[in-house]
């Protein structure tokens, strides 16, 4: 296919500010996004996510600092002129229109010619694997068919970037899993800019090049879901993104993943042992997830399950770790005032 | 369904109200369109005259053509102030939905003798314009045209007003949102998303509008002319003067099967649900649309303004009436020169107004009572039918809504005259049962509809009989939809006018009738102390049935 849509643009917020009456939501805020890439705004309810969401969109007003979108300025641009896709959890799907005219909305809007739209609309609904349901209404489709129809229809204007907002929340498990792929591989075909609002943290590792973890209008940390995994700046990214044990070595906190605790004979030859006694067992088909009381309060470790047989409820048992597994984890800047 | 013998046979509860209607609502219709296949000149006489004689020709098209314009006025006038409602911020849109159901629930003669004291050649408004210099002498703003469709549609446009604010509720910010993304600027939205999605909304209030102006009596007769006679004012003048009841029941079977032509097309392409309130589309996630952070376009500005004054419309009829009534003057002058009590002492002190009371107070007592429980039985009732056995009984319970209240009024008068029963409150009582148990219905449906089936089969799982469940379960769920049926009932049976003039006389005549009477004439002063209380008197009891609500939830 002949690439439909411009390349992506860049994101650059600076120094955002957004109130709502006394309570201020985001204050200096400040990201910059690279051009074609994936970015995730990650965080709990009230974490700001949807607010920032709103404020690229335009569906809010910035009480400070600056949007740019490519290079221009649209901190005062409505909506309708930002030229940007959106792409709603609840869809958002004009009810009184086909499928066809869904799609065909933006194009109207945007005056361009009926031989021009014909074959955009063709294609950018041949993308979503939506063929020959052109007809139907919105509510004649299943819930990811009615997401593959907003998708079509917020791609196909060409858009400058792409903003979604949880926009999987309202399916199944199965099918967000399939659709988390597609959008993927639309996204590295056609190189659109996605800004992508979830609080589901697994979602954010599988998808993103950029993940960013938000909690009370500050950034905790931006990064790849590699470093972000590997690497958390603080305690509160180490326990949102994945499970992650805390526990104090050389006398400041550091987190060890699950997966890198090693229990029973396996400990003992490691550099850093805990002592305690398994209050929990819980069998995850590949693996075991044993939960142990120690002196310094529970921890988690996640093994194989053929270990299973050397873990008892309420017995003795070691558990270790490397050095090069323990990740120092500094202060969050939202601990302190 | 599980439950007991009383439960399944909860089905037959529709009876009492099905056999009420049918002896003092089919019957009575019936007859009175029987006789108008009774002429001396064969079976089709009365209508032969109808469309020989010119004036009946022209009362038929003036009806519609009255109707169509009040429809198309109640529609026009409804955007701007619907508008304006779903875009201010809830307090605004609690004060501007009072101004709506005030007047709306305020008698009808209320509305219309403040229409006439502002309307009339040395009324209000041109006390305003030809004071401020704008117009040299006063202009005839009532007993013709205009002052028939000024209120007709002040009457009717709360049809219109409110399923629209529902419609306009009913839109998702998302869509909104979803439409500028998409470069949608303030007219492609009010023109591809707006106006569409409140179509439904407005077809259903304007073919309400639409269906009652078609029989409306009361307000051509005090407001318009000669030239603004319709066929409703045809029917009562050929029972009271021409007592030729053959005629009037022709005219009454033309009437009505316009209104029923019209009912069935938009049941047929809408459906009844949505007629009767449910305008919303249904199942939507997401938050109510509401203005964005930029405010209003130019446009969105000037539809602001005109529905500011679309409600200052609604509401200035019934406010007028206050300062009026407080004037010592026995003439109507704006503004009062000196304020007194006088009139109210006047209205307390008469033994007419007082036995008008009275016999207002008797017949809607009789109303809520038999219309409460008829209702409420035939509520739970239809809840256990299924099919087009339901559809029809559902059908047949509303039409007394429908169906013009002239002709009820008729066909009523013939029947019950002859028995003496118009000497006593009993008439009116009765038909009154027939007109508000339709609201009570409505009511009570919708909050049967509100109580978790499974709450019922959870009681009788625990070993509750059916009518322990009921009492326990089912009545406390339903409770508030019986009360706000009965206050409708109540505001139904004490603003009616229509019914009051055939189905009473000088001793047993309502509080509405006499002030009908003093309106036809001339009005005097009484008369809007009289509607002041009455305005006063329906706040208090829509406050209580508030009030209600708000326990019940």
């Amino acid at each position: 296919m002949s690439a439909p849509l411009s390349p992506g643009k860049a994101v650059v917020l600076e120094r955002v500010r957004k109130s709502y009456g006394p309570v201020e939501v985001l204050r200096d805020f400040s990201l910059e996004i690279t051009a074609g890439s994936f970015c995730t705004l990650l965080g709990a309810s009230g974490s700001g996510k949807t607010t920032l969401l709103k404020l690229i969109a335009g569906f809010e007003t910035l009480d400070g600092g600056a949007i740019q979108i490519g290079g221009r300025d649209v901190s005062h641009v409505p909506v309708n002129r930002r030229n940007i896709g959106m792409v709603f959890q609840n869809y958002a799907l004009f009810p009184h229109m086909s499928v066809r005219d869904n799609v065909a909305f933006g194009l109207e809007m945007r005056r361009v010619p009926k031989a021009e739209a014909a074959p955009r609309i063709t294609e950018a609904l041949a993308m979503v694997g939506l063929e020959g349901l052109e007809r139907r209404a919105p509510r004649e489709l299943s819930g990811g068919q009615q997401q593959r129809v907003a998708l079509a229809r917020a791609l196909v204007i060409r858009p400058d970037i792409l903003l979604m907002d949880e926009p999987l929340g309202a399916l199944d498990k199965t099918l967000r899993a399939s659709l988390q792929r597609q959008i993927k591989q639309l996204q590295a075909r056609l190189g659109v800019t996605i800004i992508f609002v979830t609080h589901d943290q697994e979602e954010a590792l599988h998808m993103s090049d950029l993940i960013v973890v938000l909690e009370k209008g500050r950034i905790e940390q931006a990064g790849t879901p590699q470093e972000l995994y590997r690497r958390p700046a603080n305690r509160f990214v180490a326990s949102f993104l994945g499970e992650c044990n805390i526990l104090t070595l050389d006398g400041t906190p550091h987190g060890i993943r699950p997966e890198k605790l090693r229990l029973g004979a396996m400990a003992s030859t490691l550099p850093h042992r805990r002592e305690g006694v398994v209050s929990e067992l819980t069998f995850l088909g590949p693996h075991l997830r044993v939960t142990a009381d120690t002196a310094e309060g529970p921890l988690t470790a996640l093994t194989d399950a053929d270990h299973a047989t050397a873990c008892r409820l309420g017995e003795r048992i070691l558990l270790g770790f490397s050095g090069e597994d323990a990740m120092p984890l500094a202060d969050s800047p939202n601990a302190t005032p | 369904m599980a439950g007991g013998s009383a439960g399944r046979h909860l089905g037959w509860a529709v009876l009492p109200l099905g056999v009420v209607l049918a002896v003092l609502f089919l019957w009575p219709v019936a007859q009175l369109l029987g006789l108008s296949f009774d002429s001396p000149a064969g079976p089709l006489g009365h209508y032969a005259r109808i469309l020989a004689v010119p004036a009946y020709r022209t009362a038929l098209a003036t009806t519609f053509q009255i109707a169509a314009l009040v429809t198309l006025l109640a529609v026009l006038l409804a955007y701007p102030l619907a508008y304006l409602m779903a875009t201010v911020p809830p307090r605004v849109a609690k004060l501007l939905t009072l101004c709506v159901l005030l007047p709306f629930w305020t008698s009808a003669l209320v509305r219309t003798t403040a229409w006439i004291i502002l309307l009339q050649r040395n009324g209000v408004l041109n006390a305003l314009l030809t004071g401020s210099g704008l117009l040299e002498a006063p202009v005839a703003f009532v007993y013709n045209l205009s002052g028939v469709l000024i209120g007709m549609s002040h009457v009717l446009m709360p049809f219109v007003v409110l399923p629209l604010y529902g419609a306009f509720r009913g839109i998702d910010q998302n869509l909104v949102h979803a439409a500028e993304t998409l470069g949608a600027g303030p007219w492609a939205l009010c023109r591809r998303i707006f106006l569409p999605l409140t179509a439904p909304g407005v077809m259903a209030g304007a073919t309400i509008v639409f269906m009652n102006a078609l029989g409306y009596y009361i307000t051509p007769s005090l407001m318009g002319g000669p030239a603004q006679t319709m066929v409703a004012q045809l029917i009562a003048f050929n029972i009271n003067q021409q007592l030729d009841w053959g005629l009037a029941g022709a005219l009454s079977l033309a009437m009505l099967l316009a209104t029923l032509a019209v009912f069935f097309l938009f049941q047929a392409v809408f459906g009844l649900e949505r007629l009767m309130g449910g305008a919303h589309a249904s199942g939507r996630i997401g938050t109510p649309f509401a203005l964005g952070p930029r405010g209003r376009s130019p446009g969105g500005r000037v539809m602001a303004l005109l529905g500011a004054g679309v409600a200052l419309f609604l509401i200035a009829p019934v406010l007028v009436v206050f300062p009026m009534s407080l004037g010592s003057s026995p003439f109507l002058a704006f503004p009062p020169q000196n304020f007194s009590l006088r009139w109210y002492e006047e209205f307390f002190s008469r033994p007419q107004w007082m036995a008008s009371v009275w016999n207002s107070l008797t017949v809607a007592g009789i109303a809520v009572a038999g219309s409460t429980l008829l209702g409420t039985a035939a509520a739970l009732g239809l809840s256990r039918l299924r099919g087009p056995l339901a559809r029809l009984v559902e059908t047949a319970f509303l039409l007394p809504m429908i169906v013009p209240h002239i002709i009820l009024a008729i066909g009523l008068f013939g029947m019950m005259a002859p028995w003496g029963l118009v000497r006593g409150p009993w008439a009116l009582g009765l038909a009154h049962i027939v007109v508000a148990a339709p609201f009570v219905v409505i009511t009570v449906r919708a909050a049967l509809r509100g109580v978790d089936p499974n709450l019922e089969l959870a009681a009788l799982g625990l070993g509750a009989g059916w009518f322990t469940m009921f009492r326990r379960v089912l009545l406390p769920g339903i409770l508030p939809g019986i009360a706000s049926g009965a206050v409708f009932a109540f505001i139904t049976s004490f603003d009616d006018v229509v019914l009051a003039l055939f189905l009473t006389n000088v001793r047993s005549r309502t509080l509405p009738k006499l002030m009908y009477e003093g309106v036809a004439h001339e009005i005097n002063p009484t008369i809007t102390a009289v509607a002041a209380l009455i305005v006063l008197f329906t706040v208090l009891v829509l406050l209580l049935n508030l009030l209600l609500q708000r326990r019940a939830r």
